[in-house]
């Protein structure tokens, strides 16, 4: 919490620790954030970044505000109070269509569909770069392309979305974010109700987009030790507010895991960040 | 990755233009052979009597489908010129209600798929949300008392199926709409207007104004003419090219809600408007036709279990399917009984409602799609 509000003057600029300068992506500031049934507020931060060009990952527990963060980060949640930045621009002030040509989001869970063919769920996601009469134009099929190349699904373009397993559905609704073709892009727990194989397929396909196209990644990751491995940042939430922010080896702590997540954990920094979680603790809140 | 499916030979390009698939060609195909055949067979009946052969030729008489004033006399209303008493009878009595037939088929099916995308329910149609009973009670009420109104039929009926509408979603809405609740909602709704149906029975002094207003509750292309294809036509034609250049947009919402907006749709706009077009739709059918029951409910979902969920199919599926259902429904309420004719609705209300049962017994979940 300390940590943001110290920056909190400065526009859109953060330093890392040694002093360099990182742009954000996507600035919240002020935010309160509630929804029509609830009275209290449910996140309050002062002040949010997403660094440009990283992979930040937002870790908490369940009920701790994360969902809801993304939401408003997303403008699907308009914020009590407060404003949220893209690039420097208001999310406000952009039309929904050109918010989708800057911002790719993919929630949590989608409806289940089934007779639709990968391919065309995929060619959805070029709903924003098209006008109501436009047909499908050759960026179109490039984007689509890519998306299905980098999501690893090709050989399933002709299948039906209800035929396929969960993983397999989750990587086609990546490729159609994707295919957005977005310079930032909010994914809310990915790798939820996943095997193993098939969360690392959706972690690595997150991270070969931030590496080769310089795609900003704000995502929400259950699984601490996978977080701490994945993020180039790390934002715990805890009871509706910002906990720590920061590269990993920083935040993640034993102290962090107990007041946060409420266990008891070992912490190892060496070789790499690691975190073997022992047993749940006594008194919590929650 | 052991569940890979098959890939084709095809190019992505030559794909993208794939969503015409064969089943639908055929489907379109034997739905038009279907519509001419029961068309066929509707003209080669009535008073004046005829033998088939002789009703055919009149059909196909090169001087009525060729000729510009005839065409005119029929769609503007103009002079009519000079033909053959069979010609006459054939053209001016029958054919006309094979048309009605053919609009009011395909605008309710449209209108029903529609329905079913912006409220992603399975059960939606003009008539569960309760548009056909306020179009109809608004219709009634222009029969018995505002006869004056007659010529603007479609406005009125548009105008109280609108109103029906929106009050079944506004009852539905608690911070969005459950497939359920729309249901239930539509139910009372609809109930309320039938009783207000039959309330304005007591203001009819006339018993023929009252059983044509009954003909009309139970919807029936009896004795319909030029004049019913010159009212239903524009909102029709209207309607149905706008539902097929928003077939993207409803596979959109088909996404789901939260999909369709994050992808940049103002999903809120495009509901409302897709409704508008979809009251349209079905206001036009019943302006001219009536409330022909379980049709916009039943049609689409043949047509899906047939063509596939793509709406870009489903439409088009729809605009072939609803006339030839809807024809043939006509032939059956014109040759059940021998000596009277059914309103048609009756037919579609006795094949429609066992049918849509069977559905449901068949499925396992219904509702949302």
């Amino acid at each position: 919490m300390a940590r943001t509000q110290d920056h909190e003057r400065e526009q859109d600029r953060i330093t890392d620790e040694d002093g360099v300068a990182i742009d954000s992506a996507l600035v919240g500031e002020n935010l309160e954030l509630s929804y029509p049934t609830s009275e209290e507020p449910i996140v309050d931060c002062a002040r949010l970044d997403i660094p440009e060009e990283a992979v930040t990952a937002l870790v908490g527990p369940n009920g701790s505000g994360k969902s809801t963060l993304l939401k408003a980060l997303s403008n699907h949640l308009e914020p009590e109070t407060g404003t949220v930045r893209i690039h420097g621009d208001d999310l406000d002030s952009f039309s929904q269509k050109a918010l989708a040509r800057e911002l790719g989001v993919l929630s949590q869970e989608n409806d289940s569909l089934g007779s639709i063919s990968v391919e065309d769920l995929v060619y959805h996601g070029r709903y924003p770069h098209r006008g109501f009469f436009d047909s499908v134009s050759e960026t179109d099929r490039e984007a689509v392309e890519r998306a299905l190349e980098l999501a690893g699904i090709e050989h399933l373009r002709n299948a039906e979305l209800g035929q396929l397993s969960g993983g397999q559905k989750q990587l086609v609704w990546i490729a159609m974010v994707l295919a957005q073709d977005t310079d930032v892009l909010l994914l809310d727990e990915p790798t939820t109700f996943l095997d193993v194989h098939h969360q690392f397929r959706v972690l690595e396909t997150i991270r070969q987009l931030n590496e080769q196209k310089g795609v900003t990644v704000a995502v929400i990751l259950h699984d601490i030790s996978q977080a701490a491995r994945f993020a180039d940042y790390l934002i715990a939430m805890c009871d509706g507010e910002l906990y720590d922010w920061g590269p990993p080896e920083e935040v993640v702590t034993e102290q962090l895991l107990a007041d946060v997540f409420g266990i008891e954990a070992t912490v190892r920094y060496e070789p790499e960040l690691q975190v073997l979680p022992k047993r749940s603790l006594p008194n919590r809140r929650l | 990755m052991a569940e890979t499916q098959s890939v084709s030979g095809q190019t992505p390009a030559q794909q993208r233009a794939g969503w015409v698939t064969g089943t639908l060609i055929l489907f379109c195909l034997a739905s038009t052979i279907i519509t001419a055949i029961a068309g066929l067979v509707q003209v080669s009946f009535g008073e004046y009597s005829m033998t088939f052969l002789e009703a055919w030729r009149a059909v196909f008489n090169p001087n009525v489908i060729l000729n510009v004033t005839a065409w005119s006399a029929f769609l503007f209303g103009t002079e009519l010129p000079e033909m053959s008493t069979a010609s006459i009878v054939v053209w001016e009595l029958r054919v006309p209600r094979v048309f009605v037939g053919i609009i009011t088929g395909a605008t309710l099916a449209v209108s029903g798929a529609i329905f079913q995308a912006v409220t992603r329910n399975e059960l939606a149609s003009p008539f569960v949300l309760g548009v056909s009973s306020g179009a109809g009670f608004a219709v009634l009420a222009t029969l018995i008392v505002f006869s004056g109104l007659a010529s603007v039929l479609p406005l009125i009926a548009t105008l109280g199926g609108a109103v029906a509408f929106i009050i079944v979603y506004t009852i539905a809405w608690k911070g969005g709409t459950s497939p359920v609740r729309l249901v239930l909602a539509g139910v009372i709704v609809n109930m309320v207007f039938q009783s207000l149906q039959q309330g304005l029975f007591f203001f009819a002094d006339d018993l023929g104004v009252v059983q044509t207003a009954v003909a009309w509750l139970t919807g029936s292309l009896t004795g319909t003419g030029w004049d019913e294809v010159r009212i239903a036509i524009l909102p029709a034609l209207l309607s149905c090219a706008i539902a097929i250049g928003g077939a993207r947009q409803l596979n959109v919402l088909m996404l789901g809600e939260r999909t369709a907006r994050s992808l940049g749709m103002r999903v809120e706009r495009t509901r409302f408007l897709l409704s508008v077009v979809a009251i349209l739709a079905a206001s036009a059918a019943i302006a001219v036709a009536g409330i022909v029951s379980f049709f916009g409910l039943v049609v689409p979902h043949i047509v899906r279990n047939t063509v596939g969920g793509d709406y870009r199919r489903l439409i088009l599926g729809c605009l072939f399917a609803g006339p030839a259902l809807m024809v043939v429904a006509d032939v059956g309420a014109r040759l059940a009984l021998s000596g009277t004719q059914l309103p048609v609705g009756v037919v579609t209300g006795l094949v429609g409602g066992p049918y849509f049962l069977y559905l449901m017994r068949k499925q396992q979940s219904m509702g949302e799609l």
